[in-house]
């Protein structure tokens, strides 16, 4: 036969092709469940370390199962929030059901369109509630997220845990790798007071006054910038949960006196903080 | 017929070895190289998909048109790679998130089409699949040569586990790249002491 006519190349590699597509259509369909039993598993530890559970490493040696176990045994309830930071519906949270609101680029999307459906994992440690809420942008060369893990009264930041799809390893990964990145969130706040700047990674240094601040990682400028980005746009996303917790606390008093609610008008959110000041 | 089998699997290994002799597969011998175990998984990566994708290309090389040959080359290639990345996927999820993009990469890695173009179409399909094995294996030796001592420098560990006292400070610059690529000098300029015939005029 010959194997150089047009009509045997075209069928021939229309064959090959089909058959190739065919294979690995089976093999994604076969290891599908497995991949997403990895992935939820995966989510779950990383707001388990941003919470302060456990390290990321230690998680990673358990297996999913032991993960999703840890998960329900100390989350106490899940529920997801509109742009009013009203509740709009729970997320189940029992082992072997787990619920979770993981597609964040879909609600980064929304967060812009004005209708997201955010979710906050809220656990308990030593007595007290930890609130982690998740907080998704663009890096230098893909997506970066991350958990950030708040006290109960959402006024300090407990923890967090960044991770990213393909940031420079030795540069902007440094928001994954290096623990002293993520250790520097702890203790500081949210600037209630700014909602479009609420959050600040500092080149060359945070001035150790700002409480809302942390260093940026030297050699890492588009990924930081991309991650300050994030922290903000989330923020302000979370921005009337945060102050409704926080109000509930009665820190709220000391804040709304004046900046704060002018800051908050200009955010367009006067009435629905004004409500939610009256509930608190 | 015997001895030529031997010289098949043998000579990838120690005389023409891919990385140290026909210097491919430098870019991922640097970058997966940090710890032993994601050296010892790409390895094992690599040797599937080049032994592999050669016994499927020598199986179909009677019938490949000579003109879209490369093409039918990269399908099976790439075929191949993205069953492997399934596969790390869903049974080994946090070792393919530490090799990330270098898995994808091994489509890209000189070795694999090296070897079907200049054997596997050439070829029967048992010596084409044992050429394809012998030289994944012997870019997986050198990787993980280079990953034994990275990760007992950098780390202080083997494996994970813990071999040097904890008196001893990582030395961070074993982890860092250039540092793989000087170890890879070292050894090149090993193997070309003992086999003084590799040596260049």
């Amino acid at each position: 036969m010959n194997t150089n006519s047009n009509v045997y190349t075209i069928v021939y590699t229309t064959i090959i092709v089909v058959v190739a597509a065919a294979i690995l259509a089976i093999a994604a369909m076969a290891l599908k469940p497995k991949q997403d039993a990895n992935i939820k598993a995966e989510t779950i530890s990383q707001m388990l370390a941003a919470a302060g559970f456990s390290s990321k490493e230690d998680l990673a040696k358990l297996g999913n199962d032991q993960v999703l176990k840890m998960y329900s045994d100390n989350v106490k309830t899940a529920f997801l929030i509109d742009a009013k930071g009203d509740k709009i519906g729970e997320l189940e949270t029992e082992a072997g059901n787990i619920e979770l609101q993981d597609n964040l680029k879909q609600e980064n999307k929304n967060i812009a369109a004005g209708n997201p459906q955010l979710p906050v994992y809220v656990f308990t440690k030593d007595g007290s509630e930890i609130n982690v809420i998740p907080i998704y942008g663009a890096g230098l060369w893909g997506p970066i997220w991350g958990y950030i893990a708040f006290n109960a009264s959402c006024t300090e930041i407990v923890g967090a845990y960044f991770d990213h799809e393909s940031e420079t390893p030795g540069l902007g990964a440094k928001i994954k790798d290096e623990a002293w990145f993520r250790e520097q969130f702890k203790g500081q706040t949210v600037n209630f007071s700014k909602p479009d700047d609420s959050f600040n990674i500092v080149k060359g240094g945070a001035p150790k006054d700002d409480k809302s601040a942390v260093d940026a990682i030297t050699g890492a400028t588009m990924t930081c910038n991309g991650l300050d980005a994030a922290l903000d746009t989330w923020f302000k996303a979370y921005m009337p949960f945060l102050q409704k917790k926080a109000g509930a606390e009665g820190v709220d008093e000391d804040c709304c006196g004046g900046d704060c609610c002018g800051g908050d008008c200009e955010g367009g959110h006067q009435h629905e903080h004004n409500h939610n000041h009256q509930e608190g | 017929m015997n001895e030529d089998l031997k010289k098949t699997l043998l000579n990838p290994i120690f005389k023409g070895n891919p990385i140290t002799v026909l210097v491919l597969g430098i870019c991922s011998s640097l970058a997966v190289t940090v710890q032993l175990k994601g050296a010892l998984v790409m390895a094992l990566s690599v040797i599937i998909v080049t032994g592999l994708s050669s016994l499927v290309v020598s199986l179909l090389r009677n019938s490949i048109p000579n003109r879209v040959r490369i093409i039918v080359q990269l399908v099976v290639v790439a075929m191949m790679v993205i069953l492997v990345d399934q596969v790390l996927k869903a049974y080994a999820y946090a070792i393919d998130k530490q090799l990330s993009v270098y898995i994808g990469l091994i489509i890209t890695n000189c070795i694999v089409m090296g070897r079907i173009e200049a054997f596997a179409l050439g070829n029967k399909p048992i010596p084409s699949l044992l050429d394809g094995l012998a030289n994944g294996a012997g870019y997986g030796m050198i990787l993980v040569i280079v990953a034994f001592f990275r990760e007992l420098l950098g780390s202080g560990t083997l494996l994970g586990f813990r071999v040097l006292p904890e008196s001893y400070v990582p030395n961070n610059l074993v982890i860092l790249p250039p540092m793989a690529l000087i170890l890879l000098g070292c050894i090149v300029w090993v193997q070309r002491a003992v086999q003084k015939d590799l040596q260049e005029k």
